[in-house]
């Protein structure tokens, strides 16, 4: 394929037969259909040629003909509110692919007469337009976007995305105003502790501790209003949480830092003030977690088109059709598809055949021949002709929204490490309080002295204080993610680091996994002409071909250097194969059934298990290619070395039983599941998942369930977007190699976090007898607390030299 | 001494309230929802002088 075979505005092959050009002075641009050249034009006209030098192109664009629907503006009023004079439209970008999209839209839609603002976000692939509604119809804006070459979609802000977010503007607000606020602690309390050990001026003293109590209120009383609320809530239902934990620590320090400001002892604000502070730095780590999970199901929803193209039974003998939204769509309705569009719904086929591609729906990466009487499932797109299909399901039980269902389901379920945590602190908790007031009840009872016994209590209390406890977990975890992510790999949460440290089998998906998910020629058998001859004659009669087989045997061609010259006159059969005119003979390539049924004989030639493409001249067969989806290099030492490890492997595939076994084999996998559907694939894992912790990896949205049905789920680089939110673990590149490393920095960080769990409590279990007993003045109860979280950081930053596992 | 020691944390106060303040109506106004698109934003040479206003609100 040469690159004047290439649209200029979209990159897509030009089909046989177009002849859409544009003269610019000398030279001859040409375009696939009008539409691009209407892009271009616009482009131009508003002087952005610079476009097309500054894009660059990582994701595969949206397929030809999506933006055959037109837009009305009944069908966007759902989308648009009112904002003062202006009315806000929300909308989901689809094809929206690097950062000069982002600018191409906002700059010319920006443009447009009757447009106030316009902004793309460009993580969550939304735009808020503002606009007028006197100079400029929500239908025209839409369609200005379309002809751009972006399909839009109507987003109407659900509640919980807005509470979300103002959840997560509030968290940003509070931990601001601590982390500033506790800085500012900070400087006061070295000047007291200089002053402790120095000698300072009582007045001064005095002044800076009752900065300090004004200081420290509001980043308890204002910032930490969550979990006080959240201990509050605990302590009505009688549950103790962490959340209590936190509370009691913070306002035990604070209370008792006024008391000792009244009589003149130690002030501990900054401690208080500093818990809050790290706190609410978790939160708003997990917070952003969560929200690209929502983000993820959002767009697995959006796949599907949210419109359908109806037939309805008139008298006469073409049938009306009706565009209407997708979820209006009652089962059983006839729709019909066209070309390049995607289906809206999951539909029965009822005449002729054709080919779609599922690869986003199922991951199956080869298009499928659907025939009469076949089911095609929402998302997946249209390779052949306009189709007619009667609907099997209402847009809601659809298998993208079962999908995102049990995504959603899967995600919603996963809190472990909070649960340990609560479990944890429901004994902790009740025994530090216990103690305390056993301590306290002690000293005023059998010592009769209150003022000791209030000392003590407290004591207690702050030194039980989980601050080397509570830092024992989160530190490991923060530099551990930190160093693995600078190897490639993001390991989405702390409980995540901790889930893989326990995997004990790995499932696998195959295509695009453990292979490269991308046929390649793997041998040319010629009979009767040259093998190059052969491959040259392929490359003529698939160069037009969007075909996954039909681009491998192109860039083999190109590879080779081979000229192929696009022929005249194309005629291809879905899921057969493809016809040409060539120098007076019908030249043929497909399917062995394609040729059988042209009449030609096929010479039975041995291994037929492979996928195959035959070729024919005339009535002369001419040979064949073999393709193969070749394993990725590094998959075998990968493996070899997670068996060492003591890791049980599993393969997990869609695929016909030969590829998968062959491929197992190949890799010395001992478990191979073949032929499964994704829904049986997130069943299998939860059933092996009561034998031992699974990690599945894998890419595709079939994967998706089961990504999220395992302990953890893990995705490739390289595979489709939603795949990669619903999993745990991502490798940023498409390296095998990672997942080794992954497992055993995973483990590693976890025997680092025991150590520092071992040395916290020792220190609990000591200090504590020693406050209670009236042996330790707090200013040495300090010194200790901030030595052993000192203790435990060290301990943790360790793992920043952590070394590959080779 | 202990007039000026009063007169400077005041003064510190002060200025971080001025600076925490900025970032609350940073917050407020989107700034920190898109962390994606800003890095590539500042590559974009502005030759032409009609960049939309961001939207005040974008909820």
């Amino acid at each position: 394929m040469n690159e004047s075979s290439l649209c200029i505005h979209c990159t897509l092959p030009i089909p046989r037969g177009m002849n859409i050009s544009h003269r610019d002075g000398d030279a001859e641009l040409r375009f696939c259909c009008q539409g691009c050249l209407g892009a271009y034009l616009i482009i131009r006209g508003a002087g952005l040629e610079a476009f097309y030098a500054r894009r660059q192109w990582v994701e595969a664009g949206v397929a030809p003909g999506s933006f055959e629907a037109r837009f009305s503006d009944d069908a966007l009023e759902e989308c648009v509110s009112l904002q003062q004079e202006h009315s806000r439209m929300n909308l989901l970008l689809e094809g929206i692919r690097c950062a000069s999209c982002v600018w191409l839209i906002e700059k010319i839609i920006g443009a447009l007469e009757g447009i106030d603002s316009i902004r793309v976000n460009y993580a969550t692939h939304r735009v808020q337009i503002l606009f007028d509604r006197s100079h400029a119809t929500p239908a025209s804006i839409v369609e200005s976007i379309a002809r751009l070459g972006y399909l839009p979609r109507p987003w109407s802000a659900r509640n919980h995305h807005l509470q979300a977010e103002r959840e997560r503007r509030t968290l940003l607000i509070r931990f601001s105003a601590a982390a500033f606020l506790s800085m500012q602690l900070m400087g006061y309390s070295a000047a007291l502790y200089a002053g402790y050990f120095q000698g300072i001026a009582p007045q001064s003293r005095q002044l800076l501790q009752i900065l300090s109590a004004v200081v420290a209120a509001p980043v308890i009383f204002y910032c930490g209003a969550p979990f006080l609320q959240g201990a509050l809530r605990a302590l009505r239902l009688g549950t103790p949480n962490m959340d209590m934990l936190i509370s009691i620590g913070v306002l035990c320090a604070y209370g008792y830092s006024l008391y000792a400001l009244a009589v003149g002892g130690e002030v501990y604000f900054d401690s208080a003030s500093m818990i809050v502070t790290l706190v609410l730095l978790g939160r708003i780590f997990e917070s952003m977690a969560r929200g690209k999970a929502s983000c993820a199901v959002d767009r697995l929803l959006s796949l599907s088109p949210q419109r359908a193209k109806v037939l309805e039974e008139t008298a006469g003998a073409q049938p009306a059709i009706r565009d209407t939204p997708s979820h209006q769509v009652e089962a059983g309705a006839l729709i019909r598809v066209y070309p390049g569009e995607a289906f809206p719904l999951d539909a029965l086929l009822l005449r002729g055949s054709t080919e779609v591609d599922a690869a986003v729906v199922t991951g199956e990466s080869r298009p499928v021949v659907k025939s009469a009487g076949d089911e095609i499932l929402a998302g997946a797109i249209n390779l052949g002709p306009a189709v007619d299909l009667q609907v099997l399901r209402r847009a809601e039980h659809s298998y993208l929204s079962r999908m995102a269902a049990l995504v959603e389901d899967a995600q919603s379920r996963r809190a472990p490490i909070q649960r340990q945590a609560d479990r944890i602190s429901a004994i902790f908790v009740p025994l530090v309080l216990l103690l305390a007031l056993a301590t306290g009840l002690y000293w005023a009872l059998v010592q009769g002295d209150t003022t000791s016994a209030w000392l003590c209590a407290i004591s207690v209390l702050v030194v039980a204080c989980p601050c080397a406890l509570g830092l024992a977990t989160p530190t490991a975890i923060l530099v551990a993610t930190g160093a693995a992510s600078r190897r490639g790999i993001l390991f989405r949460g702390g409980d995540i680091v901790e889930a893989c440290s326990q995997i004990k089998t790995l499932a696998f998906d195959k295509t695009g996994t453990l292979t490269e998910g991308r046929p390649r020629i793997l041998a040319i058998e010629a009979v009767g002409i040259d093998e190059i001859e052969l491959l040259r004659l392929g490359g003529v009669l698939e160069s037009g071909s969007s075909h996954p087989l039909g681009r491998a045997i192109c860039e083999e061609v190109q590879r080779r250097g081979l000229q192929a010259p696009p022929p005249a006159g194309h005629l291809a059969i879905a899921g057969m194969g493809v016809e040409i005119d060539f120098e007076g003979h019908p030249l043929r390539g497909g399917s062995r059934r394609f040729l059988e049924d042209s009449g030609i004989v096929v010479q039975n030639l041995c291994g037929a298990e492979q996928t195959e493409v035959l070729f024919a001249s005339g009535d002369r067969y001419l040979g064949r290619m073999l393709f193969e989806d070749s394993p990725r290099p590094e998959a075998s030492s990968s493996l070899a070395l997670l068996r060492r490890m003591g890791l049980h492997c599993m393969l997990l595939t869609g695929d016909r039983k030969d590829v998968g076994e062959r491929v197992a084999q190949e890799l010395g996998i001992e478990e191979v599941a073949c032929e499964l559907s994704p829904g049986e694939k997130a069943k299998r894992i939860q059933k092996r998942q009561l034998t031992g912790e699974l990690m599945m990896i894998g890419d595709g949205i079939n994967d998706a369930p089961a990504l999220a049905e395992a302990r953890v789920g893990c995705a490739m680089a390289g595979g489709t977007d939603i795949a990669l939110e619903s999993s745990d673990l991502v490798f940023t590149r498409p390296d095998l190699m990672r997942l080794p490393l992954a497992i055993a920095l995973s483990r590693r960080t976890l025997s680092i976090i025991r150590q520092n769990l071992f040395w916290a409590f020792s220190y609990n279990l000591i200090a504590m007898p020693l406050a209670a007993t009236g042996q330790l003045a707090p200013i040495y109860s300090a010194l200790a607390m901030v030595s052993s979280s000192v203790l435990v950081l060290g301990n943790s930053l360790r793992l920043n030299r952590f070394k590959e596992p080779l | 001494m202990l007039q000026s020691t009063v007169a400077l944390i005041l003064l510190s106060l002060f200025l971080g309230c001025a600076a925490w303040l900025l970032f609350v109506w940073a917050v407020r106004r989107g700034q920190f929802d898109d962390p994606e698109g800003p890095k590539y934003r500042m590559l974009e040479d502005d030759d032409l002088p009609r960049t939309p206003k961001p939207p005040e609100d974008s909820a």
